[in-house]
C-alpha cells in the first residue's frame, strides 16, 4: 500500500467539506415542506370566543376523560390560567389586561398539530406521526417515557400519567384523529356554539381568515397565527390583539423544529460511517511508519552488528596469530636459551 | 509558604466590589422610582432655548410656570417682572423671558442665569421660599420627577359665543378702545388678515376664519406659531380684562390646559348660530367653472347639504373646513384634483373613509356608537347598498330640475326638503310577533325569539337619529340587520335557507345554522351592551329541556 502524505490529508479535507456540504442541503430539503395536501386544521377565532368552556366540555365526552372536579359551567374556573393536562386536552383561559375595550378576551389551548411537529422529531422511539389527515398521534404501546417530547414542545403541550405506576403515557390532544377519519367534526369544534371554532382543509381555513380580516379590518390584527410560525400548524389562530396579549408566544420564529436539529442529527451518519475509517487510516499509516521504522533500525543494528563482530574477529586472530607468533617465538627463545644452557652446562661439564 | 495577595491585588478587587454595589444600588433605585406616581402638572414649561444655538450642555430646565406666578402675586410683583413690553408704545408683553429675541447663547444664557438666580437670592433674603440659587443640578435635572399632564385647549363655538355676542361688559371697554383705534368692529379684535404689501394686520369682514388656518404648529418668518399667538393675544386680553377688576379667562397655564379646570369652563347651550353669513343649504358639486370649462355635466345627482344642521352636529368650523372657510372645490378639491388640495378630488374628499373631514369619514365615526355599531358592527367594513348612495344625491323631480336653472340655492333647498328622514317601518301584523327556533331541539327546549320586539326596538334606537332615519327610511331596512344579503322584503327568506351544516366545503365563508344565530344574537347583545341574555347563559335563551314523563 502506498498513500503519500499529500493524497492523505486531501482525502480528509474532502470528507470533511462533504459533512458540511451534506447538512446544508438536507435544511434546504426541509424548508419546502408545506403540510400534507388537503390535510384538516382548525382555525379559532378569538374574537368570536366566548369563554363558555363547551369545547372543554365536549372534549372531556368524546375522549373520555374523567369528569371534571369543577362542573364545566363553572366559569370561575377561568380565574385562574389553566395547562393543558392528563384530564384536559384543552382548556380556555381568560385574559383580562388586554387592549380590548369591550371586555376580557378568550384563549383556547390544545395540541396546535405541528406540521412538522417537534415532539415527533425529539421522539426516538418513533411515538409521534404526523398523519396525512393532519392531527398528530401519539402511540403508546413503543413510548419508552423519556418524555423528550415534553421538552420539545414549544407550546408546553404534552402531559405524562406521573400516577401511573406500571404503563404511564403522554396525553395530548388527537384533533380527535378516529373521529375526523370518520367524517365527523373533533369534539370541541362540534361543541363550539359561535363557529369560533371552524373545522376545514389548513389551505381553506387560510382563505377563510384572511376574508375574515378583509372583511372587518378593525376587529382583527392582520396576522394568522399559526400560518407560519414553527414551520406552520395545523391550528389557525385569529385574535383582535396582539397575540402576545393572549398568552401566545411570539417568540418561536418560521423555522420547523426538526430543522433545526436536523443539521447536528444529519451529520450523525457521516460521522458514524466515514470518521471510524478515515481515524482507522490514519492510524494505521502511523503504526506502518513505525513499524517501517523500527524494521529499519533493527537492520541498521544487526548490520552494525555484524561488522563490529568481524571486525572484532579479525582483530582476534590477528590477535590470536601474533600471540601464537610471540608463543611460538617465545618457545623458540626458550629452547634456544634451554639449549644453550644444556650446551653451556655440557660446555662446563666438559670442560 | 500559602500564597498571600499583593496589596494591589486586594485593591483590585475592592474596587471591583464597590462598582457591583453601586450598579447594584442604582439599578434598586430606579426600580423604587418608576414604582412611585410621578407629580403631574399642567404648567410645565422646558426651557431649551438653547438648543437652537448649540447642544445643550446641561439638562434642559423644567420650569413650572404657575408656581412663578403664585409666587410673584405674593409680593405683589406683576407679570413685567420676567416679561418685557413687545414694543414701547405697545403694552403687550413678550412671551420670552426678559428679552424680546434670542440674540446669541451667551447673551440668552447670561439673561436666564442672572435674572433667575438675581430673583431666587432677593426672595431667599427676604426670608421667603425661593428657588434653587448655587447648584446648577437643582435647576438643570436629570430626571425631573414630574411629567405633564397638559391638555390641549380648543376654542369651541360656545367660548366663540361667549367672546362675542355673549360677553358681557368684562371686555368691552377694551373692545371700544379697539375699536376706536382701528375701526374694525369686535370681530376684528381677534380676527385679522396680513396685507403682504403695507405689512400690516388689517380686518377684512366677513373674511373671519380659523386662527388655524394661518397659525400653524410652527413659526414660519413673521406668522408666530398658533401657540405664540394664542398665548400672546388671549392671555394679553385677560390679563387687562382683569386689571379693571372684572371677570375674565385664565391667565393661569393650568386654566386652559389642566383636565379639571377646563371642565369647569362654562358651556352655553344651545349655542347660536356663528354668524358669517354662511348659507343655510348648499349644493355640493365639483366646481362649477372647471365643469363649464370642460362642457362636462355631473353625472351623479348633485348633492344638497344642510349646512345649518351641520354647523350644530360639530364643535367648529374646522372639523370640516380644515384648511379655509371657502368652498371646498373652489380651488383644493376640484375634479380632477389639484396641487392646492394635495390632488384629493371631489369624490374622495366627501367619500374617504377613516377621515372624520370626509362625509362619509364623519358619518362612520357617527355609525361606531352603540346604538348604530350594535347591527353594523357584524356588517363588513365595506359593505354598501347600491341604493344608498341616491340618498344623499337626491334625485331631482321635474320641477326641481327647472328651478336649478333659474337658481342653485332655490334648487338646493328644494332638493333637500325632498329628501325624507323618516323610517317607515312594516305594519304590526306584518311583523311576526315570535319566532320559533327548534334546532337545537335534542338538547334544549325550542327558543322563542321576540320577533317583533326585537324591530320595535332596533326602531326605538333610530328614532331620534337623523342621520340613521334618512339610511334607513325604506321599508325593510331595519330588517336587513339581521336578514342581511336578502332583497328588501316583507318576506325574507329563512335563516335555515342558506345556513345549514357547518363547514360546508363548498360555501367555506358561510357560518354553519348553530353559529349564525349564536354570532348574530351574541354580537348584537354585546354590542349593546345588555345584561341579559349573556352570552354564557345557554339557558337564558334556551330553555332547560323537560325530561319525558315515563311511561307508568
Amino acid at each position: 500500500m502506498s498513500i503519500s502524505r499529500r493524497k492523505f490529508l486531501g482525502w480528509v479535507g474532502a470528507a470533511g467539506l462533504g459533512t458540511a456540504f451534506g447538512t446544508s442541503a438536507h435544511a434546504a430539503a426541509n424548508k419546502h415542506f408545506k403540510g400534507y395536501p388537503e390535510s384538516s386544521g382548525v382555525l379559532f377565532d378569538s374574537v368570536l370566543c366566548i369563554g363558555c368552556r363547551k369545547c372543554e366540555e365536549g372534549c372531556n365526552k368524546v375522549n373520555e376523560l374523567p369528569p371534571p372536579s369543577r362542573s364545566f359551567d363553572d366559569l370561575s374556573v377561568l380565574d385562574k390560567k389553566r395547562r393543558t393536562s392528563i384530564e384536559a386536552f384543552t382548556v380556555v383561559n381568560r385574559y383580562d389586561n388586554t387592549r380590548n375595550t369591550k371586555g376580557p378576551l378568550f384563549r383556547k389551548i390544545q395540541c396546535n398539530h405541528c406540521l412538522e411537529p417537534a415532539c415527533a422529531s425529539a421522539c426516538f422511539v418513533r411515538a409521534f406521526t404526523k398523519t396525512k389527515e393532519g392531527p398528530v398521534i401519539y402511540d403508546p404501546s413503543v413510548c419508552v417515557g423519556c418524555r423528550y417530547c415534553m421538552i420539545a414542545c414549544p407550546f408546553g403541550i404534552p402531559a405524562y400519567e406521573y400516577y401511573e405506576a406500571l404503563s404511564p403515557r403522554i396525553r395530548k390532544c388527537t384533533m380527535c384523529h378516529p373521529r375526523v377519519i370518520e367524517g365527523k367534526l373533533p369534539g370541541c369544534v362540534e361543541a363550539c356554539p359561535k363557529e369560533a371554532l371552524t373545522f376545514g382543509e389548513r389551505k381553506d381555513l387560510i382563505k377563510i381568515a384572511r376574508e375574515r380580516i378583509r372583511k372587518n379590518p378593525d376587529l382583527y390584527v392582520d396576522h394568522i397565527y399559526g400560518e407560519h410560525e414553527m414551520g406552520g400548524t395545523s391550528w389557525l389562530y385569529l385574535s383582535g390583539v396582539p397575540f402576545e396579549e393572549l398568552g401566545m408566544r411570539e417568540d418561536l420564529g418560521i423555522t420547523p423544529a426538526p430543522e433545526l436539529t436536523a443539521g447536528a442529527l444529519g451529520s450523525v451518519p457521516i460521522v458514524v460511517g466515514i470518521w471510524p475509517v478515515l481515524l482507522t487510516g490514519i492510524y494505521a499509516m502511523s503504526k506502518r511508519k513505525e513499524k517501517i521504522a523500527k524494521e529499519e533500525q533493527e537492520q541498521a543494528v544487526s548490520l552494525a552488528l555484524e561488522e563490529a563482530n568481524t571486525e572484532a574477529e579479525s582483530k582476534f586472530s590477528k590477535a590470536l596469530a601474533k600471540a601464537q607468533k610471540e608463543k611460538e617465538a617465545a618457545i623458540k627463545t626458550e629452547v634456544k636459551k634451554a639449549l644453550e644452557e644444556v650446551q653451556k652446562t655440557q660446555e662446563e661439564e666438559d670442560a | 509558604m500559602a500564597m498571600r495577595k499583593s496589596p494591589l491585588q486586594w485593591s483590585g478587587i475592592l474596587v471591583i466590589l464597590v462598582f457591583v454595589l453601586a450598579f447594584g444600588l442604582e439599578a434598586n433605585e430606579t426600580k423604587k422610582q418608576s414604582g412611585e406616581v410621578l407629580d403631574q402638572r399642567s404648567d410645565i414649561i422646558t426651557i431649551d432655548t438653547l438648543k437652537s444655538f448649540d447642544v445643550l450642555e446641561r439638562p434642559e430646565v423644567i420650569f413650572f410656570h404657575d408656581l412663578h406666578t403664585e409666587a410673584l402675586n405674593k409680593s405683589n410683583k406683576d407679570c413685567k417682572t420676567c416679561h418685557l413690553p413687545e414694543k414701547p408704545e405697545n403694552d403687550r408683553l413678550s412671551l420670552k423671558f426678559k428679552r424680546l429675541k434670542d440674540t446669541d447663547k451667551q447673551v440668552v444664557m447670561d439673561i436666564y442665569h442672572a435674572e433667575c438666580i438675581g430673583c431666587h437670592k432677593d426672595m431667599a433674603g427676604s426670608g421667603q421660599d425661593a428657588g434653587p440659587v448655587e447648584v446648577c443640578g437643582q435647576c438643570h435635572r436629570e430626571e425631573p420627577g414630574v411629567i405633564s399632564s397638559r391638555q390641549s385647549m380648543g376654542f369651541d363655538k360656545s367660548l366663540h359665543f361667549r367672546h362675542t355676542k355673549g360677553l358681557t361688559a368684562p371686555c368691552q371697554k377694551y373692545q371700544l378702545e379697539k375699536e376706536k383705534e382701528t375701526n374694525q368692529g369686535d370681530c376684528g379684535i381677534c380676527h385679522h388678515e396680513y396685507d403682504e404689501k403695507a405689512k400690516k394686520l388689517f380686518y377684512a369682514k366677513e373674511k373671519e376664519g380659523s386662527c388655524r388656518y394661518c397659525h400653524m404648529k410652527e413659526t414660519e418668518g413673521n406668522r408666530i406659531s398658533m401657540r405664540l399667538a394664542s398665548h400672546s393675544a388671549c392671555i394679553d386680553c385677560h390679563q387687562k380684562t382683569l386689571a379693571e377688576k372684572k371677570d375674565a379667562g385664565p391667565v393661569k397655564c393650568s386654566g386652559c390646559h389642566d383636565l379639571k379646570e377646563q371642565q369647569k369652563i362654562k358651556k352655553v347651550e344651545p349655542v347660536p348660530r356663528i354668524e358669517r353669513k354662511q348659507p343655510d343649504v348648499v349644493l355640493i358639486r365639483a366646481n362649477k367653472a372647471e365643469a363649464d370649462k370642460e362642457a362636462q355635466v355631473s353625472r351623479m345627482n348633485l348633492v344638497p347639504f344642510d349646512h345649518k344642521s351641520h354647523e350644530e352636529y360639530n364643535d367648529s368650523c374646522i372639523v370640516c373646513h380644515h384648511a379655509s372657510l371657502d368652498s371646498c372645490s373652489k380651488k383644493c378639491h376640484t375634479a380632477k384634483g389639484s396641487k392646492d388640495g394635495d390632488f384629493v378630488n371631489i369624490e374622495r374628499a366627501m367619500h374617504q373613509k377613516g377621515y372624520e373631514k370626509s362625509c362619509l369619514g364623519c358619518h362612520d365615526i357617527n355609525q361606531k356608537e352603540p346604538k348604530c355599531a350594535a347591527c353594523h358592527a357584524l356588517m363588513p367594513a365595506n359593505r354598501k347598498l347600491e341604493s344608498s348612495c341616491l340618498i344623499c344625491h337626491t334625485k331631482p323631480s321635474q320641477e326641481n330640475a327647472t328651478a336649478m336653472v333659474s337658481d342653485e340655492k332655490v334648487f338646493a333647498e328644494m332638493l333637500l326638503q325632498s329628501r325624507k328622514a323618516k323610517t317607515e317601518p312594516y305594519k304590526d301584523e306584518d311583523i311576526p310577533e315570535k319566532v320559533i327556533i327548534k334546532d337545537l331541539e335534542d338538547q334544549y327546549e325550542p327558543v322563542e325569539l321576540p320577533h317583533r320586539k326585537i324591530i320595535k326596538t332596533l326602531l326605538g334606537n333610530i328614532k331620534d337619529n337623523k342621520l340613521a332615519s334618512y339610511f334607513h327610511a325604506e321599508k325593510g331596512m331595519v330588517c336587513q340587520s339581521c336578514h342581511h344579503n336578502s332583497p328588501l322584503d316583507k318576506k325574507p327568506p329563512r335563516c335555515g335557507s342558506c345556513h345549514g351544516k357547518p363547514f360546508d366545503e363548498r360555501n367555506i365563508l358561510r357560518p354553519g345554522i348553530k353559529g349564525a344565530y349564536h354570532q348574530q344574537c351574541m354580537e348584537c347583545h354585546q354590542v349593546l351592551n345588555l345584561e341579559k341574555p349573556k352570552s354564557t347563559g345557554c339557558t337564558d335563551c334556551h330553555k332547560e329541556k323537560q325530561k319525558p314523563l315515563k311511561a307508568s
